[in-house]
């Protein structure tokens, strides 16, 4: 996998900048599922977005999945479409413990009001760290059950030059529950990135 | 006599911003550990008078390195310093011993605060 030319002290920098973003989210979905969740570290890869189709269409392949996308802007060139990936079975037994109703339209509100808290408090939590602030357009969610996923994939990350996958993974006290963070993103966001970067280290 | 320090944390950043944030009148000698293992081999095998501790990490996290102190009856002064900011997370951590904890990212005044109110400045 490239991790296109972040050095290691910038991908440790980068990882840690993530694990904060990812800590203040995951408070917020846990008091939002009025439960404990157990944190792991995430795993974060950079990637060409041409590859994001085809390394998810293997994990979704055989399960009913859906994806929310919602789009970011913020200063000096950084912008983005982030797209959480969840499967239904997993969304099913989340919907039963929040007390949602059965039937779709139900499930689909709760995995927008999901993400939404998840997205957002994460890049919030991310601008804030690389001193940027960010506005956000509205989710939008499709379903593999109105085409394979892989397809949706690839319209949605057709436009990007890179990806920065966040593999998130949360256990819930009797419940598992994961899903995918990609944040598509253009190159002049990763060289700000990188740039915004460099300073942190610099600093230390 | 300069105090054993421990920082505990997988990000090399996480470690370099503990170090940075500790007022200069600290007089300490700093060893370092990446994860949860590491840190236990340092604490079984040296006096450690203050470890700052990361809980999310690979191998073995911070709260198993609570657990280990405890059941070891190991004896240090532990403040913990997360991105995991769950008040059950929180609540465990206190249950478990720890002197303090403090959200990530780390700041000099969260550190001063903290650092006076136990006396270790």
């Amino acid at each position: 996998m490239t991790n296109l030319g972040f050095t290691v002290e910038q991908k440790d920098c980068l990882q840690e900048i993530i694990n904060v973003a990812m800590g203040l989210a995951s408070d917020k979905l846990a008091r939002f599922l009025n439960t404990f969740v157990h944190l792991q570290v995430p795993s974060i890869a950079l990637v060409g977005a041409n590859h994001i189709p085809a390394e998810f269409s293997g994990r979704y392949a055989d399960t009913e999945a859906a994806l929310v996308s919602q789009g970011f802007f913020g200063d000096e060139g950084v912008r983005g479409e982030a797209i959480v990936l969840y499967k239904m079975d997993n969304a099913h037994r989340i919907a039963e413990l929040l007390g949602y109703e059965p039937g779709d339209s139900s499930e689909i509100e709760m995995l927008t009001d999901i993400s939404s808290v998840l997205t957002t408090t994460f890049l919030n939590g991310l601008a804030q760290q690389i001193e940027n602030s960010l506005s956000y357009s509205a989710p939008r969610i499709l379903s593999s059950r109105h085409g394979n996923l892989s397809d949706v994939l690839q319209s949605t990350s057709f436009h990007w030059e890179h990806a920065l996958k966040v593999d998130i993974s949360y256990q819930l006290v009797d419940h598992s529950f994961n899903c995918d963070m990609i944040l598509l993103i253009p190159d002049v966001a990763v060289s700000r990135i990188k740039v915004i970067l460099d300073r942190i280290l610099e600093e230390f | 006599m300069a105090l054993p320090v421990l920082i505990c944390d997988d990000s090399i950043l996480a470690r370099k911003q503990v170090r940075k944030s500790l007022p200069e009148t600290f007089d300490a000698e700093f060893k370092t550990a990446g994860n949860g293992i590491e840190a236990l081999q340092v604490l079984r095998t040296q006096e450690i008078g203050l470890v700052f501790l990361d809980l999310t990490m690979p191998e073995l996290d911070g709260i198993g390195v609570l657990e280990a102190i405890k059941a070891e009856s190991i004896d240090c002064f532990v403040i913990v310093i997360s991105a995991d900011i769950q008040p059950e997370m929180q609540r465990r951590v206190m249950e478990l011993g720890a002197l303090a904890f403090i959200q990530k990212p780390v700041s000099e005044e969260k550190i001063a605060g903290v650092l006076k109110q136990y006396g270790l400045v």
